[in-house]
């Protein structure tokens, strides 16, 4: 069997939940598009289109190590929680620098950073990391739980 | 889907734990675990190689016959 990519029974889980998340982007979307239409803008453009792609693939990615269908049956041995762990750090220290950044190089003056679009991607960054540490705790009681 | 203690009990015997199982079959832990608890159906190719670990024929791990089950 291959030993390289899923198994057959991740394989099932992740087009499934591929299939449900997939549509429950286009239906954000079109939900978006529409209160757009009747004048209802709950963040400009770029920010809410962003937004909605982050919740979708967040929640797609926390279904999958939820559902044990995120990694296979080669790479299951590595506990790879430090590396994560400092990624988490790096990327928190990035998006911080960039939000500064911006605001000392007079950037913000521009109307394209007036609608705080810059802080709402970072909350949403900062969401989807705790998403991760999250589904990484889960994943560990589960481990425990269905252990023989 | 009801529970696979044919399975289960056959594993005990060769004193095999899942993670074996799973490692000869190429799975995860967690799809034999499914298997055992009913939760997964496995396709005929995964059912082989868990009957050849385990030293038992299909009908003695997946056959369900209506008397006994």
């Amino acid at each position: 069997m291959n030993k390289k990519g899923l198994d057959e029974r991740q394989l099932h889980k992740k087009n499934m939940i591929g299939n449900q998340m997939f549509l429950l982007l286009l239906y954000a979307l079109m939900l978006d598009a529409g209160l757009y239409g009747f004048g209802f803008r709950w963040i400009s453009y770029p920010a809410n289109v962003m937004l909605i792609l982050t919740i979708c693939s967040g929640i797609y990615v926390f279904r999958l190590i939820r559902s044990n269908a995120y990694v296979g049956p080669s790479t299951e041995k590595e506990r790879p929680f430090l590396k994560t762990f400092l990624m988490i750090l790096v990327s928190v220290a990035v998006a911080g620098a960039i939000i500064i950044l911006v605001n000392i190089s007079g950037f913000s003056s521009n109307n394209q950073t007036g609608d705080m679009a810059a802080p709402i991607l970072f909350i949403a960054a900062f969401v989807a990391l705790a998403v991760a540490v999250t589904t990484i705790i889960i994943k560990r009681v589960q481990d425990k739980d269905d252990a023989e | 889907m009801s529970k696979n203690l044919k399975m289960k009990s056959a594993r005990a015997a060769k004193d095999m734990s899942q993670k074996d199982i799973a490692d000869a079959t190429g799975v995860t832990r967690q799809t034999i675990n499914a298997i055992e608890n009913g939760d997964y159906n496995p396709s005929i190719n995964l059912c082989i190689a868990i009957c050849k670990v385990l030293g038992k024929t299909l009908n003695d791990l997946f056959w369900e016959d209506d008397v006994n089950e």
